[in-house]
């Protein structure tokens, strides 16, 4: 068990004539026993990242540490790191047990009994220590995904990283096995490096996330930070699921007009945005309150429901804005009855809205938050 | 091999199901496979019934025609049995090692070609290609020089025994050298499909690359292996050429030599000459009900 630091990290690739970038100076520190998720979407350099700290893949430039010792130049053989691989990559000539057992078998000079206890402590943990004598292809997906794990786990490893190691599970078994892992990993405390496409094993699974995209480094927060207080607009249409809405507006007079969308701003938000008036609006889709009725108050702007997805716990609505071509994605309460095809009142609470650069995507706003430190603890 | 091939289309339940119904292309189908079996199979045929035969039996009757009680002999397969049976010793302990060796290498250079990342491979690669190519006949007279430039049975003569099989021994490692290039294919094509992801977990969980040819991929090529064996032993046990160029001593004659000389250079004794041809292409026949479940395997990809 160690910190893992990793200090302008950089992979390029020769494609031909023509250099890939795949990961651009990214720098994380992961503290001794954190959870870190690394997610972003399909090339964006967050397996490659994984690979370099496995050994598997070499660095271009920057350092990747483990504790104090700078490992660039230590095969993968040598870095005591243990990988969970998305396929399990399991031996099938060998038995769980087998499997098991290899990694200490040649990473260490203990005795075979020794090796052995460890081995059925492991499954125990890990409930398969019926299945120490079968081969991988005689275990269920699930089964295999606990032998891959446990192969990880036996080693002792003082990092372990994983490489979506739940997207070849069914949906159901995937949020018992993350929850698993989660307890798992807090009982280790084995520094882990998680990496995923999916946004909801990164919000619910990380202790801190780091987003990338690009091969860069978008954010490294915790989730309900990067949830909130995001720091720009890739970050803020990543996190979440229905993603934010966003709506192109320019800063007039004190308001904000674009799509078809007349929104007066105060003072105090009008202060976050360093001249800019070229805006791009974001609002959750459960920070916009639908109601009924026909005049607009203030922040209300009327809207035609488009589509209704039931969920059973709330209602995913698409819908469009009377006065223009703009659709917002809007949660509504599951026990509210609404049907397609009406016209309703949509309000933008203003204190849910972020504004971003629309050049840059930087953030210049962002929400408000009422017990700020209960939520995301201590600010810097 | 053949009987299981032939048996699904022949299944007897299932044309029965069938007559009721007068099913001109099924009929036409079996007649033309039964004339095709009837065509490759009528020389096997032909010359099994002569080895069986009398020389004035086979003057007699027709090749085709199955040996009558009074023209019925075993005494072919005995004459050429004991002219065979040096060579056929011979063979088997050159074969086996060439064979052997061959595959053995040519797994471990496929290995390294796919599975290990190091420069040059493609030119190595290149080379491996460029030898499956290499006709026989090209390197005959260069091959022969080489061999007499090395002098083996000079360099054993230590060892009486083995400078009077320097031939045998020439034989092997000329044959493991030319066998190398094509199991290096064989053996690329399967890495190829192999998970890399499992040899980069062996690599993580500390095995050197040596240990991961030996507990990884080693046990998961049997199937490759089987293919590997198979078709070496087959094109070395069957070979002339090169033992028509480096065997010289009578002692040193392999099976093939050896069934050339049941060819009486004034009497041709057709019975004894097929009966040879039958105890040489034995062992290769056993060799492939032996692996040829694994053959299969290895020729389908599954693993």
């Amino acid at each position: 068990m160690a910190p893992l630091t990793l200090e302008h990290l950089t992979k390029r690739f020769a494609d031909g004539d023509d250099e890939i970038v795949a990961v651009d100076d990214v720098s994380i520190e992961i503290e001794d026993g954190e959870f870190l998720v690394l997610v972003g979407p399909s090339g964006c350099g967050k397996s490659t990242t994984l690979r370099m700290i496995a050994g598997l893949e070499t660095i271009t430039e920057g350092t990747i540490a483990i504790g104090d010792t700078v490992v660039n130049d230590q095969p993968a053989q040598h870095r005591n790191i243990a990988m969970v691989f998305q396929n399990y990559a399991l031996y099938p000539h060998m038995t769980v047990r087998q499997n098991m057992r290899f990694g200490l078998e040649e990473s260490t000079d203990r005795s075979k009994a020794a090796m052995n206890e460890t081995v059925e402590e492991t499954a125990t943990l890990l409930e398969i220590d019926d299945l120490l004598e079968r081969k991988p292809r005689e275990l269920s997906g699930g089964q295999q995904q606990r032998v891959a794990l446990g192969r990880a786990i036996v080693r002792d490893p003082d990092v372990f990283l994983m490489d979506e190691p739940l997207s070849n599970l069914d949906a159901k078994l995937r949020s018992g096995m993350r929850m698993e892992l989660q307890r798992l990993q807090a009982d280790l405390g084995v520094t882990t490096v998680y990496v995923t496409h999916d946004q909801t094993e990164a919000m619910t699974m990380g202790d801190r996330i780091a987003i990338l995209d690009g091969g860069r480094l978008q954010q490294v927060a915790t989730p309900l930070e990067c949830y909130h207080r995001p720091t720009n607009r890739f970050v803020a249409g990543f996190i979440g699921e229905p993603s934010m809405n966003f709506v192109d507006v320019t800063l007039e007079d004190g308001h904000l007009v674009g799509g078809g969308l007349t929104y007066p701003l105060s003072a105090a938000t009008r202060e976050n945005l360093q001249g800019h008036t070229d805006l791009t609006l974001g609002v959750r889709p459960e920070d916009i309150e639908i109601r009924e009725g026909e005049t607009p108050g203030h922040h209300e702007v009327p809207v035609s429901i488009e589509v209704v997805e039931p969920m059973g716990d709330g209602n995913n609505l698409l819908v469009e804005l009377v006065d223009g071509e703009t659709t917002l994605t809007v949660t509504v309460d599951g026990m509210r009855h609404v049907e397609p095809g009406g016209r309703s009142l949509a309000r933008i609470p203003e204190s849910a809205i972020h504004l971003f650069a629309r050049a840059t995507g930087e953030a210049l706003h962002n929400r408000e938050i009422e017990d700020e430190t209960a939520l995301l603890g201590p600010q810097g | 091999m053949s009987d299981d091939t032939v048996k699904p289309t022949t299944d007897p339940t299932r044309a029965d199901t069938r007559l009721d119904g007068v099913d001109l292309e099924r009929i036409s189908l079996y007649a033309i496979l039964c004339g095709l079996i009837a065509f490759y199979l009528s020389p096997l045929w032909s010359g099994l019934t002569t080895a069986f035969k009398t020389q004035s039996a086979f003057v007699r009757t027709s090749p085709l025609a199955p040996p009558m009680p009074e023209g019925f002999t075993l005494e072919p397969w005995e004459l050429a049995f004991a002219t065979m049976q040096g060579g056929l010793l011979n063979s088997v302990t050159f074969v086996l090692p060439a064979t052997v060796l061959s595959a053995t290498l040519g797994s471990l250079a496929a290995y390294g070609l796919t599975k290990l990342s190091w420069r040059g491979q493609v030119a190595i690669l290149v080379l491996f290609l460029a030898g499956v190519f290499l006709p026989y006949q090209s390197v005959l007279v260069p091959l022969r020089q080489f061999w007499s430039a090395v002098d083996v049975a000079g360099l054993l003569s230590f060892a009486p025994f083995l400078a009077n099989r320097a031939d045998l021994i020439e034989l092997t490692i000329t044959h493991t050298a030319y066998g190398v290039p094509i199991c290096t294919i064989l053996f690329r094509s399967y890495y190829l499909a192999m998970d890399d992801a499992m040899i980069e977990a062996a690599k993580l969980d500390g095995a050197s690359p040596f240990t991961i040819y030996r507990r990884i991929v080693l046990p998961l090529s049997a199937p490759m292996f089987a293919v590997a064996l198979i078709y070496q032993f087959t094109q070395v046990w069957n070979d002339l050429l090169f033992a028509l160029v480096l065997v010289t001593s009578r002692s040193n004659y392999v099976v093939t030599q050896s069934l050339n000389v049941l060819q009486g250079s004034m009497v041709q004794e057709y019975n004894i000459q097929m009966a040879g041809a039958f105890i040489a292409a034995l062992p290769t026949i056993v060799v492939y009900v032996v692996f040829g479940r694994q053959f299969a395997k290895g020729i389908t990809g599954a693993s």
